[in-house]
């Protein structure tokens, strides 16, 4: 193999390059996203950095059908004998596959996408490692002794074109960086900081969020079973909540989803809004179009506690009789940007209003026994307090909430006005989300030592 | 494969003044079909593949990757990362560097008879569709109305070099089964899976390692199997201490979760602490009692045809054997080059990546609960009061590896040594010493299951086995749902 004879194509010219290739194979349907990415990463621990790492790719994704046969493809290879070679390949699997009764034409588009999502072009030259000394430093300032964490950078360039007629492309960028600060080895605290900006990056409020929290952590107690009054913070709303991917028609139809089959359901106290954005202006990351190539777009799941619109590709739009959402996903839809709206509570309001509570700061490890119900468990993680009389008192730890998501939706008492972008190890799809206060969450621990 | 990239990274990188460089040319080809309630979903199929750099330099750690696979590309990622960890190592208050390990020079494989990219999709979705008519009617009067039901294979492809002299070429091939399932009885809905918990079968090698499953048979009779667990109304006793036999399904992945995780060394050191998390050990704790002297834990790379199957880890260690937990007491961890050399002892080669473009970090391969002398049918005759947890769904564990839970789905209570009752939803929540110190029966039926392990930033999913026999836990007391 000589490769370095092959010419890499850019990112745009492989994508019409593929689409072109397709069609003289007499395809169909077809749809090519390309993107090019460059992501840069410092990771520390204990203190210090640990690894310096960066990525640049151009990735392919091509989606073809002949004959109501479908099939799905990436390739990581961006020259032209590379991509001759894969659509060659994954063409003659198509052919070979039975015809699909889900199939549906490709929609007819006829934008020309150009534009940009969340996106700083100054992202990429970022000074990580100034940011992350910021971040310890500041986190060992307010009381940490150990900290850990990540500083991600990311910035995608996305094109498209589909045989519907959809062309062109965006950028996006985001930098999350995530600190998690030990006072002691049972005491620690979790800071987050999401943006798409330079200008909105804090690494300093992060790690002092991080170190607070790990000080005041310190010599956990535990807390007997049984119901509880909890307040979460934006960061385990966005992960115990998924309202929006749950809200994905695929989901639902194939039972792993918690919500109807029918919308305009009650699902949820009329203080609840949630909503999915293809771009949610000034926020973080998003999509201009989605993988069938037709524009994102606004779509409210939840109004005032009712369930009001899934979210849909051609395909699901079509079996639910309804229109794409502009969320495709080829096979499942899925978020782009999730929004919860806000409440008009303060995180201090919902301490006042607890008599007997728990305030949870960040979990991790959510499973479900089963989907349809919305039955799970999750493990709190870092700093968590027991809350009495409107006070915090003595920070706990050992629990897990062993609760439902439905049971949970009914018996949220108190929304934060005040929100917070969240995407880290936990929360794939960025989202925007509040603190709750919930009344009477399950929680459990382990028996025995 | 374009071994005189990965050369040419290395000579670069040592020109830059490095003192540790490693490249490796990674391809991960994967074929997926799904079925979903009778009707093929896309297949899917991707190629990904590049070329992956790390070095050393003043002992900061750098990484990098691209796919472009070009000579001014590979030279313009040494670069940057160079020009990176030389930013960095100014202020490293802790330096990296790496145990001194034999070079090797060898290509390898796993064992295979016919090939996976010889199957062609539609043989896999006829496979997939013969399974699924075992489960289109009711079985036991429970229905199986969403059925999505995975099958595909994958091949992993690798060419690497190190700057201590090693050059590995190897490829392993994998193909797995997995689904997920919505049964219906009396009218309620539940999520299962067969096997449960969602664990997949499957390992690696040729297309045979999915063949000898014959799952087009044993799929309709596992669900057959979990319907006394779905149809189950009795609540679990909560408030006695008994004995609780776990099965495979079960005791496999406790192997995984509070044995094999704790015990990575890179966890325990502390560099996992703001993703995966950290350990309850310490690295002082090696030799630390911290089960009975029933609990025999193995991790072992060069099982045949296992998933987490390879002859050589991704910094070019020769894998071997692992006795994680020996008669209750912790006699290894799991290191790479780095903490080896920070406990002052050689690497037993668990550093893996799952792509070109991943950094490779401490992962399990296959962990497993070493096969007892007993029967499953001794282990239940000496049981005057327990419960039997053959299976679950419902999983997780803390980031310090101390407090676990597995809620099972097919469970029956015993009594004087006999299985009565199936249970609903008996709960085992409990902390990772309680668990290792009241084992005190393995039985000699040991299974492995598949999964896919998560940990690293970006996420790393590997794959596994997790195995175990049938055990049995002396005076515990469960939960209920």
């Amino acid at each position: 193999m000589i490769l370095s004879m092959q010419r890499v194509l850019s990112t745009e010219e492989i994508t019409n390059y593929a689409l072109d290739y397709s069609k003289k194979l007499g395809c169909d349907d077809v749809s090519i996203l390309g993107y090019q990415i460059d992501e840069s990463q410092v990771r520390f621990s204990n203190n210090s950095i640990t690894l310096v790492n960066n990525v640049r790719e151009i990735t392919v994704q091509v989606y073809l059908t002949k004959e109501r046969r479908r099939i799905l493809g990436s390739t990581f290879n961006p020259t032209e004998q590379g991509i001759n070679k894969f659509i060659d390949n994954i063409f003659t699997s198509c052919r070979s596959l039975p015809q699909s009764e889900h199939y549906v034409a490709l929609p007819k588009v006829d934008t020309r996408h150009d534009g940009r999502a969340n996106f700083d072009e100054r992202v990429k030259d970022a000074d990580l490692v100034g940011f992350v000394k910021q971040a310890i430093d500041s986190s060992l300032g307010s009381g940490a002794k150990r900290v850990s964490g990540s500083l991600n950078t990311s910035s995608l360039e996305a094109f498209i074109q589909t045989s519907g007629g959809a062309t062109g492309k965006y950028f996006s960028s985001e930098m999350l960086l995530n600190v998690r600060a030990f006072a002691e080895d049972n005491a620690s605290g979790h800071g987050l900081c999401c943006t798409s900006y330079v200008s909105d990056f804090d690494p300093e409020n992060a790690g002092r969020i991080a170190g607070d929290y790990a000080k005041r952590s310190k010599d956990p107690r535990t807390v007997s079973e049984g119901k509880y009054d909890v307040i979460f913070t934006p960061t385990v709303i966005a992960n115990i909540l998924p309202v929006a991917s749950s809200a994905s028609a695929f989901a639902i139809e194939s039972g792993l989803s918690f919500l109807p089959p029918e919308t305009e359901r009650e699902i949820a106290v009329k203080e609840l809004n949630v909503d999915d954005y293809g771009v949610y202006e000034g926020g973080l990351g998003g999509r201009l179009f989605d993988d069938e190539g037709l524009p994102t777009q606004h779509t409210p799941i939840v109004i005032q506690g009712i369930f009001k619109n899934m979210l849909h590709n051609s395909t699901t739009a079509k079996k639910f009789k309804s229109r794409s959402t502009g969320n495709a996903g080829i096979i499942s839809p899925f978020p782009s940007t999730v929004v919860f709206g806000e409440g008009d509570s303060s995180l201090d309001e919902m301490i006042r209003e607890t008599k007997n509570g728990i305030l949870i700061t960040n979990n991790w490890y959510t499973r479900y026994q089963n989907m349809r119900s919305g039955e799970y468990s999750t493990v709190p993680r870092d700093a968590a307090f027991r809350i009495e009389n409107g006070e915090i008192r003595e920070p706990v730890s050992g629990i897990r909430i062993s609760d439902s998501i439905p049971r949970q939706l009914s018996n949220i008492s108190l929304i934060s006005r005040e929100r917070q972008w969240i995407k880290w190890w936990e929360v794939s799809t960025p989202t925007l989300a509040p603190a709750m206060l919930i009344k009477d969450v399950q929680i459990t621990k382990a028996v025995g030592s | 494969m374009d071994q005189d990239l990965v050369s040419y990274a290395i000579s670069e990188a040592l020109q830059s003044g490095c003192e540790y460089a490693e490249a490796r040319y990674q391809k991960t080809s994967d074929v997926t079909c799904l079925l979903r309630n009778g009707v093929a979903e896309p297949a899917t199929m991707s190629d990904a593949e590049g070329i992956g750099v790390r070095v050393v330099y003043d002992g900061a750690l750098a990484f990098g990757a691209t796919n472009r696979l070009t000579r001014q590309e590979v030279k313009e990622i040494v670069e940057r990362i160079v020009r990176r960890a030389k930013a960095a190592s100014s202020s490293l208050k802790e330096r990296v560097a790496f145990s001194q390990e034999q070079a090797h020079v060898e290509k390898w494989s796993s064992e295979e008879s016919k090939k996976v990219e010889d199957v062609s999709v539609d043989s896999i979705i006829a496979l997939l569709k013969d399974i699924d008519r075992g489960l289109q009617s009711p079985i036991a009067g429970v229905s199986f109305p969403n059925r999505m039901l995975f099958l595909g294979w994958s091949i992993d492809e690798k060419y690497y070099e190190n700057s201590d002299g090693s050059k590995l070429q190897g490829r392993v091939p994998r193909a797995a089964y997995f689904c997920i399932l919505t049964s219906v009885y009396d009218g309620r809905p539940r999520t299962v899976s067969v096997p449960a918990g969602y664990s997949q079968l499957g390992g690696s090698g040729g297309w045979e390692v999915i063949e000898k499953l014959n799952l087009s048979e044993t799929i309709p009779a596992g669900a057959k199997e979990i319907t006394a667990g779905i149809k189950a109304t009795e609540r679990p006793p909560t408030d006695e201490v008994m004995d609780v036999i776990l099965g495979p399904n079960v005791a496999s992945l406790t192997s995984h979760e509070s044995c094999g995780h704790p015990g990575e060394a890179d966890r325990i050191l502390g560099r996992e602490g703001a993703q995966a998390g950290e350990s309850f050990l310490k690295s002082d704790k090696l030799g630390m009692q911290i089960g009975s002297p029933e609990a025999f834990v193995s991790d072992d790379p060069t099982i045949p045809h296992s998933m987490g199957f390879y002859k050589y880890d991704d910094e070019g260690v020769k894998a071997r054997k692992r006795k994680l937990i020996d008669g209750g007491r912790f006699t290894e961890f799991l290191h790479n080059r780095a903490t080896a050399k920070v406990f002052n002892i050689n690497s037993n080669g668990s550093s893996r990546a799952v792509q070109f473009d991943r950094e490779p970090i401490i992962r399990m391969a296959n962990t497993f609960i070493e096969a007892g002398d007993w029967t499953f049918e001794e282990m239940l005759s000496d049981v005057r009061r327990g419960v039997y947890i053959k299976s679950f769904m419902e999983w997780n564990i803390d980031d310090k590896r101390l407090n676990q839970r597995y809620v099972g789905l097919e469970a029956y209570l015993i009594e004087n040594g006999d299985l009565k009752e199936p249970l609903k939803d008996p709960v085992l929540e409990i902390t990772t010493p309680k668990y290792w110190g009241s084992i005190d029966a393995r039985a000699k039926d040991v299974e492995f299951l598949c999964g896919t392990c998560g940990k690293g930033d970006p996420m790393q999913g590997a794959p596994v086995f997790f195995g175990a026999p049938h055990v049995r836990l002396k005076g515990v007391r469960l939960g209920s749902r």
